[in-house]
């Protein structure tokens, strides 16, 4: 589906954190030895959800292209969240950062997109796509990657 | 994506507040229709003379008390408003798409502008500090007190429901004057939400009252020797004719923002995509039922291959605008308040048709998102070839009307812009710096844009107008309605 207005896009970051958020704690009860970092990551979404919001909440205006702000499909960043019950540690892990790299890249497109936005949006997105790369070795360090 | 969930789920009774108190009016009620989807949901009164009478009692009564509440303490209170205004943000929001028909992405851009009006005002206790000379003789001083004058009047329109009394009230109020606001009876649930949430932050009783009704209202407003001032956002006749006219003739001092004929000059050096999308909101946004929405786009220049690829390329975004309900967050263009506005709307289009401009979008073929009925649905509308002597292209329409006209220069786009009666908002798109201080330097203005398609000052700053779109000499907003809503003390001492 492809998506115009600040609400929407602010509505598919909130999507994409909560499900997120939802598949690290889904892992973290099925694999307690890594369920501190694991939810510690569930953590940071919901912040990145407030940031998020402050942000666009804050300086939205009557004034401003709000309807003009995007131009993207939303299937292009759509997550895999099911946990099959045949699925292992591995695979699992793989499938979080692979989740990962597609909610950076939504900031990322986001942030280039949202100039008309005023640059405190735009700074919300670079600033939680940045805090998402930051955080991707310790989630390859649970599959023993560097 | 998502259909917001609706605030008002029932009809709601509209009543007045007076003095603290919820108080129905015995008027007969009006229906108050989501545009939208044609459901009623709420009923305002018709108030009668007795009812605003009662308001301005209340409000002069509360007058001398809160006048010498101090301007801290008072701030407090607006601080207090600001955070209820936070905590219910989208509630807000979502009742402004419900009663007016904007998109939400509008409306919570209306709520913030609304809420920043209340935090400038909560710096009351040094914007309204005086100033002061010692020795402007020998042994003699001088000072200014800033002092409140009592009670305002704040008459609001249709098309912006929660934010434009806000231009005005949180100034009276800070300031130490007390206030009765007449919400437009087409969109009164945004002003009950507020005077809701007034209530809860402890304004005393008196100080902020809302009284719903039409002319009769007005017209008390207007005569009662109780109301020292008027603020007042509409039409240019009622602005020019009635409120200006008559303030005078009863000595209020009067803020009138009224119609507005807003030119969009575009030169070819300007940053094509970027001007798209401003020129989509400018337009269109609010279903072009926003005074300083542009009108009127000026292409400067004899280069006939640029102009064609940019006025197709307008058409191209225009036409796919996508038109709906407002709490569709996908929908990029709401309704027009009413099926009048409508039916005004389309006859400006007939009559633009008989005048021979060329209509290159005709927004009464509508699809509307979601099935609802297209009662008062437009779609984006854009005329060729327009001249400014015809009609649709020197009155206001006041829709999602679009008129193209050409300039061989910028003098040339600033003359016809100038001629316009109004002088409410013009923009130029431009790259270079020299032609854009050319622009504002020569255009007749209230508000200038330079790669700003809606040229709306932010709180701290006037809200400007000029020829017939203002009447009055100070305006709302920032430190322009500091001074509107005080009166000047000069004291000048000396001791023996």
């Amino acid at each position: 589906m492809i998506l115009h207005t600040a609400s929407e896009g602010i509505t598919l970051a909130r999507k994409l954190e909560n499900d997120s958020a939802k598949f690290f704690e889904d892992l973290a009860q099925r694999y307690v030895k890594d369920a501190e970092t694991l939810l510690s990551f569930a953590r940071d979404n919901k912040r990145y959800i407030t940031q998020i919001e402050r942000a666009y909440y804050g300086v939205i205006t009557d004034a401003i292209e709000g309807g003009y702000a995007f131009n993207m499909d939303s299937d292009d960043y759509s997550l895999r969240t099911t946990i099959l019950d045949n699925s292992d540690r591995t695979g699992l892990l793989r499938q979080a950062l692979e989740n990962e790299d597609k909610v950076v890249k939504f900031y990322s497109d986001a942030a280039r997109q949202s100039e008309s936005l005023l640059a405190d949006v735009t700074r919300a997105f670079k600033m939680v796509a940045e805090r998402r790369v930051a955080r991707r070795p310790k989630l390859s360090a649970l599959l023993g990657e560097k | 994506m998502a259909m917001l969930e609706e605030p008002v789920k029932k009809v709601r009774l509209v009543k007045n507040f007076i003095n603290g108190e919820w108080v129905e009016s015995g008027g007969k009620t009006i229906d108050v229709v989501n545009p939208a989807t044609g459901q009623t949901i709420g009923k305002v009164p018709v108030s009668n003379k007795e009812e605003l009478d009662a308001a301005v009692e209340a409000a002069r009564a509360a007058f001398p008390d809160w006048r010498r509440t101090t301007p801290l303490a008072r701030s407090r209170l607006l601080f207090r408003l600001k955070e209820l205004m936070e905590e219910n943000f989208e509630e807000i929001s979502r009742i402004q798409t419900q009663e007016h028909g904007k998109t939400i992405d509008e409306s919570r851009g209306e709520t913030r502008r609304g809420i920043e009006n209340v935090e400038v005002a909560c710096g009351i206790p040094t914007l309204m500090q005086g100033y002061y000379s010692e020795d402007i003789a020998s042994g003699i001083d001088e000072w200014v007190i800033p002092t409140p004058l009592g009670v305002f009047g704040i008459i609001a329109p249709f098309n912006f429901p929660w934010m434009i009394p806000l231009w005005s009230v949180p100034y009276a109020v800070a300031t130490g004057n007390c206030v009765v606001i007449k919400p437009s009876s087409e969109v009164p649930l945004s002003q009950m939400r507020l005077a809701e949430l007034v209530e809860e932050a402890g304004f005393p009783p008196g100080v902020w009252n809302v009284v719903n009704g039409g002319r009769t209202v007005v017209d008390g407003l207007l005569d009662h020797p109780g109301i020292v001032g008027i603020t007042f956002v509409g039409s240019t006749p009622t602005g020019k004719n009635v409120i200006y006219k008559r303030c005078a003739e009863t000595g209020k001092r009067v803020i009138a923002q009224c119609g507005a004929k807003n030119f969009m000059t575009i030169m070819p050096d300007c940053d094509v995509d970027r001007t798209m999308a401003a020129i989509m909101t400018s337009f269109f946004g609010n279903a072009g039922q926003r005074c300083l929405a542009a009108a009127n786009a000026v292409i400067v220049g004899d280069d006939d291959m640029f102009y064609q690829n940019f006025v197709d390329k307008i058409v191209a975004q225009a036409s796919r605008i996508k038109v709906g309900y407002g709490l569709d967050e996908s929908v990029q263009m709401g309704p027009v308040r009413d099926i009048e506005k409508k039916e005004k709307i389309i006859r400006y289009i007939e009559t633009g048709i008989k005048e021979g401009a060329k209509l290159r979008l005709d927004g009464r073929k509508v699809k509307v998102a979601g099935g609802y009925p297209d009662t008062c649905f437009l779609g984006p509308t854009i005329f060729e070839n327009v001249a400014p002597s015809m009609r649709i292209g020197s009155e206001e329409i006041f829709g999602p009307v679009m008129c193209v006209m050409r300039a061989k220069d910028l003098n040339e786009a600033i003359e016809i812009s100038n001629a316009s009666p109004f002088g409410n908002g013009h923009s130029i798109f431009t790259s270079d710096g020299k032609n854009a201080r050319e622009f504002q330097y020569n255009i007749t203005s209230g508000n200038v844009g330079i790669n700003i398609g809606i040229v709306a000052p932010i709180a701290f700053f006037p809200f400007s107008g000029m020829k017939d779109s203002f009447f009055g000499v100070l305006h709302t907003q920032g430190r322009e309605a500091i001074r509107f809503f005080t009166e000047s003390k000069v004291v000048i001492q000396r001791w023996f």
